[in-house]
């Protein structure tokens, strides 16, 4: 039976209690879930073939488009298509009425706790936060005290990770407030699923996410409106060997602002100009998708070539906005999420809507030893590192890998953090010619200005590889597309 | 307005994206001609190497060899495969100034130049797959033209086309009847592939009609008002891109570029065909490429690499 949304097995080792994953297609009792009805008829009338070479088409599209991305150490080609999978995964209305809400109000506290220790450290005087968990944070910039961020919006682009746990409710596993990407890739999945499932996508009553662009657009010029009336608008790449390449053009191309590199920027009396074929031209706000080390070798990094030299003084004379900020990172450093709850509750004075997954902090020693006692169940995470790298998947490990990490928990506690081994909720996908399910998460992007908006989709990433629990394309990771259904669509009969 | 890099890179995607469809065309005519065991054969394949700056005689004797190098050898800046990937290149870097349209003629021919099938393709029939590269290319410049804006970046991209148009096209008129050749080419059939090396058999013929003569071959190519790959027409072209890229950057009548291309329009378009015969064409085409090369520098200077200090506020 080809056609069917299949269910996974039990994982079956000895050393943890197993809990079953939340499937996003099936209730419990073998049941498709309302919501996937009507892709799961569809799918029932289309034989293996058919499947397959709507899959084929599906990748021809990306490769023709250059939708490609680069992996980093790979030997052969540089460039690849990511992985793909045609079936959308599919989130309810009243399920993302939730997400979207938590993911208001944790990015609300999130902007709030940088603006406070940015200025007066209110936060870390009351005891909430430790003082020195902050302050010595590879990402806390301490350029940034005391500087006017407009609209206190510092993360203005935020692409959260969240898991579906497996009693159905979604938790945050990571706050990306850096650079974060994907974007692209969940507008290309869009175009593509709208081709490969035109019938099944018209009749579900999917909303929009077509106006990302333009809403990221209005979210930038708002960063300077109180002091250009129509400012000037550019997107920094690091380059056309920058894994997310495709990512930076499609979006400015989307916008219909310059894509610039490091080398295009020049600044002048605290002025930022970018060289045109007329001379130079002021630049207002700089959507940067370059690190904060690199973005200039004056006050970070000596060594890099992708910045602008002079361009944080400008920033901070008030000449340019940087967006996001730099110094976002602090506040989704691994070990400080442990405290966004907290965070939540002291600005807020809310529960937190969307839940975390449960944190040790190794810096603490108690929790260290429980964490050393219980490496092989737990997943442990370097607190600096990010897309998958630097990581313990413990009941997937071995006992030299465990050793190692034994090692250097010892050595440097205050760099890692565990976590219990999540269950990743499965989704149905197309695996050669069948569909099984896959392990997937969800990053939805969240847009903060002078107002703050959730795009109703996301990016949902999928561990291709059998009973793996790895979501990042630098690991074997794959996208898809992701239906978010309308309200009034669902509740009629 | 538009970026100074951006402007570079759309620039030479046409001069690569015009370099790729003359060497198409070169390897094209080289392998058709060899068919023919003759003497003159082996002079056309002499004249397409040499036109591409390879002097080596001995390669004439083995087309083949010669014809695939350049098309796939990577190591050669000159192949068509180097050419097309560098054409492609620079798009990727300016995938966002160029239409989605644009960008997909130039990436599915880069993804059939140097895909896993692309050397099989070729042994399978040769003529075939460059005919259909020289129509994918002809695509690429159709898609541009239909759904790019006709504004300043598109007008770079034709600048870099018809710059290097004119500097091939001149190469191989040097080759074919300039002051270095021994023996003047006469051969009706060799005559009639250095035509079809600059794609103008067809339009010549309705010209001239079938009488194959130096001096009406050196006319038509170098000055006919209408065809597409005459030195005259593209000059025409560069000096009316020019000055419309001079306009757009607010230097309409002040920059050189703009004075130096006026110049040698007018010198194609004054040019006397009794005193370039008496002369002899060489002089005449050395000073149309020194001009063509000025022309390049003097845009580069002005529009891209110019020095910061002259254009600070103050």
């Amino acid at each position: 039976m080809v056609a069917d949304v299949g269910e996974v097995s039990r994982v079956e080792t000895e050393t943890i209690e197993v809990v079953r994953p939340y499937d996003e297609a099936r209730s419990a009792d073998g049941q498709v879930r309302p919501h996937y009805a009507a892709l799961q008829a569809r799918l029932a009338t289309l034989s293996a073939d058919e499947l397959a070479e709507r899959q084929r088409t599906q990748e021809r599209f990306f490769l023709l488009q250059g939708i490609t991305f680069t992996v980093y150490g790979a030997e052969s080609s540089t460039e690849r298509i990511i992985p793909t999978d045609i079936l959308p995964r599919i989130i309810p209305a009243q399920e993302w009425a939730k997400i979207e809400a938590g993911l208001i109000q944790r990015l609300q506290a999130l902007n709030m706790f940088l603006a406070d220790i940015y200025s007066e450290q209110q936060i870390l005087m009351d005891g909430v936060v430790p003082r020195e968990l902050v302050l010595t944070a590879p990402s806390y910039r301490r350029e940034m005290q005391n500087l006017y961020v407009p609209h206190k919006a510092y993360a203005n682009v935020c692409g959260s990770d969240l898991i579906r746990q497996p009693d159905g409710a979604f938790a945050v596993l990571e706050d990306n407030l850096r650079v974060p990407s994907g974007v692209s890739y969940m507008l290309a999945n869009r175009e593509a699923s709208k081709r490969v499932f035109p019938g099944t996508f018209r009749g579900a009553g999917v909303r929009s996410v077509e106006r990302y662009p333009d809403m990221l657009l209005q979210t930038l010029k708002s960063m300077a409106a109180d002091w250009r009336p129509n400012p000037q608008v550019v997107v920094l790449t690091p380059g056309v060997y920058n894994s997310a390449y495709y990512e930076h053009a499609y979006l400015a191309r989307l916008m219909g602002v310059p894509l610039v590199e490091g080398r295009d920027l020049v600044v002048h009396d605290n002025f930022v100009y970018m060289r045109t074929t007329t001379g130079l031209r002021r630049v207002d706000v700089i959507y940067r998708r370059v690190d904060d080390d690199f973005i200039d070798p004056l006050t970070f990094r000596r060594d890099s070539a992708l910045g602008a030299a002079g361009l944080f003084n400008a920033y901070r004379a008030g000449n340019v906005v940087i967006c996001n900020a730099p110094g976002t990172g602090v506040a989704d450093d691994k070990a400080v999420y442990a405290y966004v709850p907290d965070i939540i509750r002291y600005y807020l004075g809310e529960e937190p809507i969307l839940p975390n997954i449960e944190t040790y902090l190794c810096r603490e020693p108690a929790q260290l030893s429980h964490v050393l006692a219980n490496l092989d169940k737990l997943v442990v995470k370097a607190v600096g590192a990010s897309g998958g790298y630097g990581m313990l998947v413990g009941p997937h490990s071995t006992q030299a890998q465990r050793e190692e990490f034994t090692q250097a928990l010892k050595a440097d506690p205050g760099n890692y953090i565990a976590q219990p081994t999540i269950q990743l909720s499965t989704a149905p996908c197309l695996i050669d010619h069948g569909v099984e399910a896959r392990h997937v998460d969800l990053r939805p992007f969240i847009l903060c200005g002078e107002k703050i908006s959730v795009t109703p989709g996301a990016l949902t990433r999928v561990a291709l590889k059998k009973g793996s629990l790895v979501v990042n394309s630098s690991q074997g990771g794959g996208s898809k597309d992701t239906w978010v259904l309308n309200e009034s669509r669902e509740s009629r009969p | 307005m538009m970026l100074a890099r951006v402007a570079d890179s759309l620039y030479w995607i046409g001069r690569y994206v015009e370099r790729a469809e003359h060497m198409c065309r070169l390897s094209d005519v080289m392998l058709t001609a060899t068919l023919d065991r003759s003497e003159s054969a082996t002079q056309v394949a002499r004249i397409a190497l040499a036109a591409v700056g390879d002097f080596d005689g001995a390669k004439a004797k083995n087309p083949y060899a010669a014809a695939k190098a350049l098309v796939f050898d990577r190591d050669d800046a000159g192949s068509i495969a180097s050419s097309i990937a560098r054409a492609r290149e620079n798009a990727r870097q300016v995938r966002d100034q160029i239409t989605t349209e644009t960008w997909e003629r130039l990436n599915l021919i880069y993804l059939r130049m140097t895909g896993p099938d692309a050397e099989a393709a070729y042994a399978e029939g040769s003529q075939l797959y460059l005919h259909d590269i020289i129509a994918d290319l002809h695509l690429f410049r159709g898609a541009a033209d239909a759904t790019m804006s006709h504004g300043e970046g598109w007008r770079f991209l034709l600048l870099g086309m018809y710059l290097e148009r004119a500097q091939l096209i001149g190469s191989l008129l040097e080759v074919c009847f300039g002051d270095g050749r021994r023996r003047p080419i006469s051969d009706h059939f060799a005559l009639t592939n250095v035509l079809r090396m600059s794609c103008a058999l067809e339009p010549y013929l309705r010209a001239y009609t079938a009488e194959m003569q130096p001096r009406y071959i050196l006319q038509f190519l170098m000055l006919d008002e209408d065809f597409p790959r005459a030195i005259r027409f593209c000059t025409d072209q560069i000096e009316s891109h020019l000055k419309a890229i001079c306009r757009h950057a607010g230097m309409a009548g002040v920059a050189g570029p703009e004075r130096l291309a006026g110049r040698l329009k007018a010198r194609l378009q004054y040019a006397d065909m009794n005193e370039l015969e008496s002369q002899g064409p060489s002089a005449f085409l050395s000073t149309v490429l020194d001009e063509c090369a000025a022309i390049h520098r003097l845009m580069y200077d002005t529009f891209v690499a110019y020095p910061l200090e002259e254009r600070l506020p103050a």
